[in-house]
C-alpha cells in the first residue's frame, strides 16, 4: 500500500511540476511595523459602493421605475472591483501601507502612550485585504448582474430597496476589511449585519422572512457583544484599536510564545482572541450561534449567494486572519477555534444530508465550510483558509444562483423530490454546466479549486501536532459533503425530466402570478428558463471556480509555493508559514499529546519536524486520500439518488423523479434520519434551554413590572388624583370663587406675615 | 388756642406743609383700608359684571387715599405720582373691561358672572 | 387702642354689612347700614381717642363718612345706574380727602378724570347692557342684581382682610422712622430757585422789586436765582435774593415768608424731572387700552344657541301679549 501511494505520488508529482506538493519553506516574517502611506484612491473602494447605496436611495425617492438602480449597482461596484485590480497592480503582495480619510474619532487625556484614543477613517492595505476585497467586490458586480435579471418582478416596488442594501452590504463589507482599526471594523461589521437584516427580511409581507431576519439580528448581536468586549480589552490592555500600532505591540508575546515562555503572557491578552472568536463564531455561523444562517434563506436568492455565502459570513474568519498574531498569543484559543469549527462542519454536513430544500441544503453546506476554514486558521494554516474562503465564495456562489436560478424558472419550487432532469431541458443547460462544476468543487473532487483548498487544510491538521482528531473529523466531513452535494446534481438537475412548480409560497415574485394559483395554473405552468444576465454571470462564475484551482500553481517566490500563500504570508497572518515547530509545539503544549504516538514512531526522517498520516507526509498524501474520499460519497450519492444510466455512473437507482434507494436506506435508520431532517432537534433544543427560560423569566419580569413598577406608578398618579378630587369642588368656575380664595389666600399671607415678622399683632 | 385748634377746621392746607402726626397717617389708611374692604366684598357678592369692575375702582381708589396719605407723611411727591398711574391704569381697564361686558352681554343677553363657568374643572 | 376693641369693632361692621347686602327675601339693608356705620365710627373714634394731641382735621371726618357710606351703599345698592352714582361720591370724598393730605392737583385730577371721564363711560354701558325691562314692570330687577351672592362668606372674607390690614397698619405706623423735615425744606427752597419768574413775580406783587430791576442769577448755575441764607440770631433765618439795580449799586432784598413753592409745582418737579418716564409709559398704557378696546368693539359677536333659542322664545311671548317674565 505504501510503495502504491509513493509511486502514484511521483507521477501526480511530475503531473504538476516539482515542488507543488511539497509544504512551504520557512520565510521571513513580513516586518508589521513597517507602515507607509497608502494611496488615497483606495478610500474610492469603500467609497463607491456608498455613492451605489446614495444614488439608489435618490432612486427609490423620485420613484425610478425601471432597473436603472441595478445598473448604478454593477457600475459602482464594478468600479470598486476596479480599483482593487489596480491596488493589487501597485502593491502586490509586500506592501503594507496605511491611507487615511480623515481623522475620525481622535481625542487624549494626556500625552503618554495609551492616553489617547485614535481611529481615523482610513485602510489598512496589506495582501490580506487585497485578497479578501478582490472576491467581494469581483463576486458583488457578478451577483448584482444576476440580481438585475432575478429581482426583475419586483422593479418599480422593492428594486430600489433591494439594491440600496446591496451597495450598502457592499459599502460596510468594505469598511469592514479594508479599515485600519477595529473601530472601523466594528463599524462595517454592524453595517453587513444590518444590510444582512435588511435583505432577509427583503419580503417583509412574508411571516417566515421576517421572523428570519429577527432571528439573523438577534443570533448575531450575541457574537457582537464578545467582539465588542474584545475590542474593549484590545483598547485597554494594549492602548491602541489601530492595527499599524497594535501589532509591534502584539509581536513581543507572540515572540514569548515562540520561546515557551507562556506565563509572561498576561490573562487578559489571552482573553482577547476569544472574545474576539464569539464575534467570529455569530458571524459565521459557528457552533452554538450558527442557526441564524439556514434561515437567513428567506431572503432573495442573490443575498444568499453574496451575503450568506461568500462574503459577510467569512467575515468572522477574516477579523481571525486579521487579529491573528492575537490569537497566537493565547493557548487555548486556538484548539477552541478548531474544534468549534470541526464539529460545526460535521453537524451541518449531517443536517444538510437529510434536508430537501436544496437552498437549504447549501446553507448547511455553507456552515459546514466555514466551519472548514475556521479549522484551516485554527490548525496553523491560515492560507488554507484563506484559500478555502475564495474558492468557496466562487462555488457556492455558484450553486447558489444555479439553485436560484432554478427557484427562478419553477416558480419557488426547491424541493428535490419535486423537480428531476432540469439540465436536460430546453435552455437550462449553462445552469445544469455551472452546477456540476459548483458541485464537483464543493464535492472536493481532485483538480478543482475546492479539493486543493480543502486539501490544504486537511493535510495541515494531521502535519499540525495534536491536531489529529480535527484532520479526521474534518475527512469525514468531506466524504458526507461529496454525498449531499452530489445528491442535489443526481436528484434535480439529471435524471428523466420531471417538475413540479412551487406553491407561490417561496415564491420571491409572488406579487406578478401569486394570487392565482389554482390547478388550473398549475396544470398551465411553464417553466421559464434563465434570461441573458443569468447565464452571463453562471458562466462566469462557473469559470471562475475552475480557474481558481489554477492560483494554487502560480504566483509562487522562493518561499510560498503559490500566490494565496504568498498573499497571505505577507499579511497579518503571517506566522504559520513554515514555522510548524515552534508554534506547533504550543498547541501541543496545550492540548497535550494524545494523538498518534504510534504514526510518529513509524515516521521517516520528514515527519519528525511535524505529523504524519499513518507515516506519510500529510502534504502529499492527503490529495489521494481526500480524493478517494470524497469519490466515495459521490459514489454513494450516485448509487442512491442517480438515475438509471450513464448519468447515474450505471449503478444508478433512481427510475422515477420521486423515488429512490435512499428511501429504503432512510427507512431502515428511520429515527436518526428523522432527527438528521429536522436538524438534530438543535433550534427545539434552544428554544428549550435559552428561548423557554427567557420566556418564563420575561413573565416573571412582566408581572413584577405590573404589579410592583406599575402598581406604584399608578399609586403615585392615584394620590394626586384623590387629592384632586377632593379639591376639584373648588375649581368651580366661577370667577366669585377664585375671588375669594384669593382675598382668603391674601389676608391669610398678610397675618401670617404679622404673626411670623412683626412677633404679634398689634402692639 | 384758636392758632392750635384751626387746622382742625381748615380744609385747604398751606404750601409747603409741616410735619404729619403717625395718628393721623393712621386714620387715612383706615379708611383706606375700609374702602379696600368693602370693594373686595363687593367684588365677592355682586353678580353684576358692571359692579364688578366698579368694586375694583374702589379698591383703586383705596389704594390712591393709602398713597397721597403717605406722599404727605413723606413730604414727599413720589406717592401722587403713583396715583397718576393708578388713574392711568383705571381708565385703561375701564375702556378695555367695558368693551369686553358689551362684548359678552352681546353674546348672552346677560351681565351675570356666573353665565361665564367654561374654567369649571 | 386695645386690639380686642377693634376686632370687635370689626366683627360688628362685619355684621352690618352682611345685613346691608340686598336680599329677595327678608331686605334690612337699613338697619346693616347703621350697625357698619356705628362700627365704622367705633373704629374711628377709637382711633382718634388713641392720639387725642394729633387729631386729623374735622373735614376728615366729615369726608370719611361720605366715602365710606357711599362706598357701602354702592356695593350693596342693586340698581347698576345707582351703584355708579354712589361711587361718582365716593370718588368726591376722596377727593376732599385728597385736598386735605394737600394733594390739590390729585384732588381735582381725580375729580375730572374719574368723576367725569370714567365713570361717565360706565353709565354708558351700564344704559347699553342692560335689559330692556317691560312696560308693565318697569322696577323689575335682573336676578344677578336683585340678590347678592353668599354675602356672609365674602363679608367674612373681607373683614378678615381688614382685620389684618389694620393690624398690620398699626403695628408698622408706630415703628416708622421719622420724617426728615429739614431734608423737604432744602428740596423745596432749591426747587424754589429753580423758578425765577415766579419769585420775581411774587416780589413785585409784594412791592419789593422795582420794574427795571432784575434778580441775579446763581454764578454757577445760570437756571438757578442766587438765593443764601442768612441767619439771623435769636430769629429764623431770613432768604436773601440779590437784585441787579440799574441806577444803582446791586441789592439784597429779604423774600417774603409765604413765597415757598407750592404744592402742585413740588408734583410737576417730582413727575416731570424726577420720573421723567412716567407720562410716555402711561401714553402706552393708555393707547395699548384704545386699540384693545377698538379691536375688541370691532368684532362681530354671534349670539350663543341657547340665548337665540331664549331670545326668540321671549319675543314670540311678547308677540303674545306675554313679557318676558311672564
Amino acid at each position: 500500500m505504501p510503495t502504491t501511494l509513493t509511486s502514484l505520488h511521483a507521477g501526480l508529482e511530475q503531473l504538476l511540476g516539482t515542488g507543488v506538493l511539497a509544504a512551504d519553506k520557512i520565510g521571513p516574517a513580513p516586518d508589521l511595523a513597517a507602515v507607509a502611506e497608502g494611496p488615497s484612491w483606495a478610500l474610492g473602494i469603500i467609497l463607491l459602493p456608498l455613492l451605489g447605496a446614495v444614488l439608489n436611495a435618490l432612486c427609490a425617492i423620485f420613484g425610478v421605475k425601471n432597473k436603472l438602480p441595478a445598473w448604478i449597482s454593477v457600475g459602482s461596484i464594478g468600479a470598486a472591483f476596479v480599483l482593487v485590480l489596480m491596488l493589487l497592480m501597485d502593491q502586490g503582495a509586500a506592501g503594507r501601507t496605511v491611507a487615511v480619510g480623515y481623522e475620525w474619532i481622535s481625542f487624549s487625556w494626556g500625552d503618554g502612550p495609551g492616553q489617547s484614543f485614535n481611529a481615523n477613517f482610513g485602510v489598512y492595505l496589506d495582501s490580506l485585504t487585497i485578497f479578501w476585497m478582490l472576491f467581494v467586490t469581483g463576486l458583488a458586480t457578478l451577483i448584482a448582474l444576476y440580481a438585475s435579471e432575478y429581482m426583475s418582478h419586483d422593479v418599480g416596488t422593492g428594486y430600489c430597496r433591494f439594491f440600496f442594501a446591496f451597495c450598502l452590504f457592499v459599502f460596510s463589507m468594505a469598511c469592514l476589511v479594508m479599515g485600519d482599526n477595529l473601530i472601523l471594523l466594528f463599524l462595517g461589521w454592524e453595517g453587513v449585519g444590518l444590510c444582512s437584516y435588511l435583505l432577509i427580511g427583503y419580503f417583509y409581507k412574508k411571516p417566515a422572512a421576517v421572523a428570519a431576519s429577527k432571528k439573523a439580528f438577534v443570533v448575531n448581536r450575541i457574537g457582537d457583544l464578545g467582539l465588542l468586549l474584545g475590542i474593549f480589552l484590545t483598547f485597554a490592555h494594549f492602548g491602541t484599536v489601530e492595527y499599524r500600532e497594535l501589532f509591534p505591540l502584539v509581536q513581543p508575546y507572540v515572540e514569548a510564545l515562540k520561546q515557551g515562555d507562556l506565563a509572561s503572557i498576561p490573562f487578559r491578552v489571552q482573553l482577547i482572541p476569544v472574545l474576539l472568536m464569539i464575534g467570529a463564531f455569530g458571524k459565521s455561523a459557528q457552533l452554538p450561534l450558527y442557526v441564524w444562517l439556514p434561515d437567513a434563506m428567506e431572503g432573495p436568492t442573490p443575498v444568499s449567494a453574496l451575503i450568506h455565502a461568500a462574503t459577510m459570513v467569512t467575515a468572522g474568519v477574516y477579523l481571525i486572519a486579521r487579529t491573528y498574531p492575537l490569537f497566537l498569543c493565547s493557548e487555548w484559543a486556538l484548539p477552541v477555534v478548531a474544534w468549534v469549527g470541526a464539529l460545526t462542519a460535521l453537524l451541518s454536513a449531517t443536517i444538510g444530508m437529510a434536508q430537501f430544500d436544496i437552498k437549504r441544503i447549501m446553507a448547511y453546506s455553507t456552515v459546514s465550510q466555514l466551519g472548514y476554514m475556521f479549522c484551516g486558521l485554527a490548525v496553523l494554516s491560515s492560507t488554507g483558509g484563506a484559500f478555502h474562503v475564495l474558492t468557496h465564495a466562487f462555488f457556492k456562489a455558484t450553486l447558489f444562483l444555479c439553485c436560484g436560478a432554478v427557484m427562478h424558472g419553477f416558480a419557488g419550487q426547491l424541493d428535490l423530490r419535486k423537480l428531476s432532469g432540469v439540465a436536460f431541458m430546453k435552455g437550462w443547460g449553462i445552469v445544469g454546466i455551472a452546477m456540476f462544476v459548483g458541485c464537483l468543487n464543493l464535492a472536493g473532487f481532485p483538480f478543482t479549486a475546492g479539493y486543493f483548498s480543502k486539501d490544504l487544510i486537511l493535510a495541515e491538521s494531521f502535519v499540525t501536532g495534536g491536531m489529529a482528531p480535527i484532520g479526521w473529523i474534518l475527512l469525514l466531513t468531506a466524504g458526507l459533503t461529496a454525498y449531499y452535494t452530489f445528491r442535489v446534481f443526481f436528484r434535480v438537475f439529471v435524471g428523466p425530466e420531471h417538475y413540479e412548480p412551487g406553491d407561490e409560497l417561496h415564491d420571491d415574485h409572488g406579487e406578478e402570478h401569486g394570487a392565482d394559483h389554482s390547478e388550473d395554473a398549475h396544470a398551465h405552468f411553464h417553466p421559464h428558463a434563465p434570461g441573458w444576465a443569468i447565464n452571463a454571470v453562471l458562466t462566469i462564475l462557473a469559470v471562475a471556480s475552475i480557474a481558481a484551482a489554477g492560483l494554487y500553481f502560480v504566483g509562487g517566490d522562493e518561499y510560498a509555493k503559490n500566490w494565496p500563500s504568498k498573499m497571505i504570508g505577507q499579511s497579518t497572518a503571517y506566522q504559520v508559514q513554515g514555522d510548524h515547530g515552534a508554534a506547533a509545539g504550543f498547541l501541543t503544549d496545550s492540548l497535550g499529546d494524545h494523538g498518534h504516538g504510534d504514526e510518529e514512531a513509524q515516521a521517516g526522517d520528514e515527519a519528525t519536524a511535524h505529523g504524519s498520516f499513518f507515516g506519510y507526509d500529510p502534504h502529499k498524501v492527503m490529495y489521494y486520500v481526500s480524493a478517494v474520499v470524497g469519490a466515495i460519497g459521490i459514489f454513494i450519492a450516485a448509487f442512491l439518488h442517480g438515475p438509471k444510466g450513464l448519468m447515474g455512473l450505471i449503478v444508478g437507482g433512481r427510475t422515477e423523479a420521486e423515488v429512490s434507494r435512499a428511501d429504503d436506506l432512510k427507512s431502515a435508520i428511520a429515527p436518526v434520519a428523522h432527527l438528521a431532517e429536522r436538524k438534530w432537534m438543535v433550534d427545539e433544543l434552544y428554544g428549550l434551554i435559552i428561548v423557554k427560560p427567557l420566556l418564563v423569566l420575561s413573565h416573571i419580569f412582566h408581572l413584577i413590572d405590573k404589579m410592583i413598577v406599575d402598581g406604584l406608578v399608578i399609586l403615585a398618579g392615584l394620590i394626586p388624583r384623590l387629592f384632586g378630587s377632593a379639591v376639584r369642588p373648588a375649581q368651580s368656575g366661577e370667577l366669585h370663587g377664585y375671588a375669594t380664595g384669593m382675598a382668603a389666600g391674601i389676608a391669610m399671607l398678610i397675618i401670617i406675615g404679622i404673626v411670623v415678622m412683626a412677633g404679634g399683632g398689634i402692639g | 388756642m384758636l392758632d392750635s385748634v384751626m387746622p382742625f377746621f381748615t380744609l385747604a392746607q398751606s404750601s409747603a406743609p409741616g410735619p404729619f402726626e403717625t395718628v393721623t397717617l393712621n386714620h387715612y389708611l383706615f379708611v383706606s383700608a375700609a374702602m379696600f374692604a368693602l370693594g373686595v366684598i363687593g367684588f365677592l357678592t355682586r353678580r353684576n359684571l358692571i359692579i364688578m369692575f366698579l368694586c375694583t375702582e374702589l379698591m383703586f381708589q383705596a389704594a390712591g387715599i393709602a398713597m397721597i396719605a403717605f406722599a404727605r407723611y413723606w413730604l414727599n411727591a413720589d406717592g401722587q405720582t403713583f396715583v397718576i398711574f393708578v388713574l392711568t391704569v383705571a381708565a385703561a381697564e375701564a375702556a378695555l373691561a367695558l368693551a369686553l361686558v358689551v362684548l359678552l352681554f352681546r353674546k348672552r343677553e346677560t351681565l351675570s358672572a356666573e353665565a361665564w363657568g367654561e374654567l369649571k374643572g | 387702642m386695645h386690639p380686642v376693641i377693634l376686632y370687635a369693632l370689626l366683627a360688628l361692621g362685619a355684621v352690618g354689612v352682611a345685613l346691608a347686602m340686598p336680599r329677595r327675601t327678608l331686605n334690612v339693608q337699613l338697619i346693616g347700614g347703621l350697625i357698619a356705620a356705628v362700627a365704622g365710627g367705633g373704629a374711628v373714634l377709637a382711633l382718634t381717642l388713641a392720639g387725642l394731641d394729633a387729631l386729623p382735621n374735622l373735614h376728615f371726618y366729615a369726608f370719611a363718612f361720605i366715602a365710606l357710606a357711599s362706598a357701602l351703599r354702592m356695593i350693596t345698592h342693586p340698581r347698576p345706574v345707582y351703584a355708579a352714582l354712589y361711587f361718582i361720591l365716593t370718588i368726591l370724598a376722596s377727593a376732599g380727602l385728597y385736598l386735605i393730605l394737600s394733594a390739590e392737583f390729585m384732588a381735582f385730577a381725580l375729580i375730572i378724570i374719574y368723576a367725569g371721564a370714567i365713570l361717565i363711560t360706565y353709565l354708558f354701558v351700564i344704559m347699553l347692557a342692560t335689559q330692556a325691562p317691560s312696560e308693565e314692570r318697569l322696577d323689575v330687577l335682573s336676578d344677578y342684581d336683585a340678590e347678592a351672592r353668599s354675602p356672609v362668606l365674602a363679608t367674612i372674607v373681607g373683614f378678615v382682610l381688614l382685620g389684618a390690614l389694620t393690624s398690620m397698619i398699626f403695628s408698622g405706623a408706630s415703628s416708622l422712622p421719622s420724617v426728615d423735615v429739614e431734608a423737604a425744606a432744602a428740596r423745596d427752597e432749591a426747587q424754589l430757585a429753580l423758578l425765577p419768574r415766579r419769585i420775581e413775580e411774587g416780589l413785585r406783587k409784594a412791592d419789593l422789586l422795582e420794574d427795571d430791576e432784575t434778580l441775579i442769577m446763581d454764578p454757577e448755575d445760570a437756571y438757578r436765582v442766587l438765593i443764601e441764607i442768612e441767619p439771623v440770631p435769636g430769629g429764623e433765618d431770613r432768604r436773601v435774593v440779590f437784585v441787579d439795580e440799574r441806577s444803582g449799586p446791586d441789592r439784597a432784598i429779604e423774600l417774603p415768608a409765604d413765597l415757598r413753592i407750592r404744592n402742585v409745582e413740588t408734583l410737576a418737579f417730582n413727575f416731570l424731572n424726577a420720573h421723567p418716564g412716567t407720562i410716555e409709559i402711561a401714553g402706552i398704557i393708555l393707547m395699548m387700552a384704545m386699540l384693545g378696546a377698538v379691536v375688541l368693539s370691532r368684532k362681530q359677536v354671534q349670539l350663543d344657541e341657547e340665548a337665540k333659542a331664549e331670545q326668540t322664545a321671549a319675543l314670540a311671548r311678547m308677540a303674545e301679549g306675554g313679557g318676558p317674565d311672564a
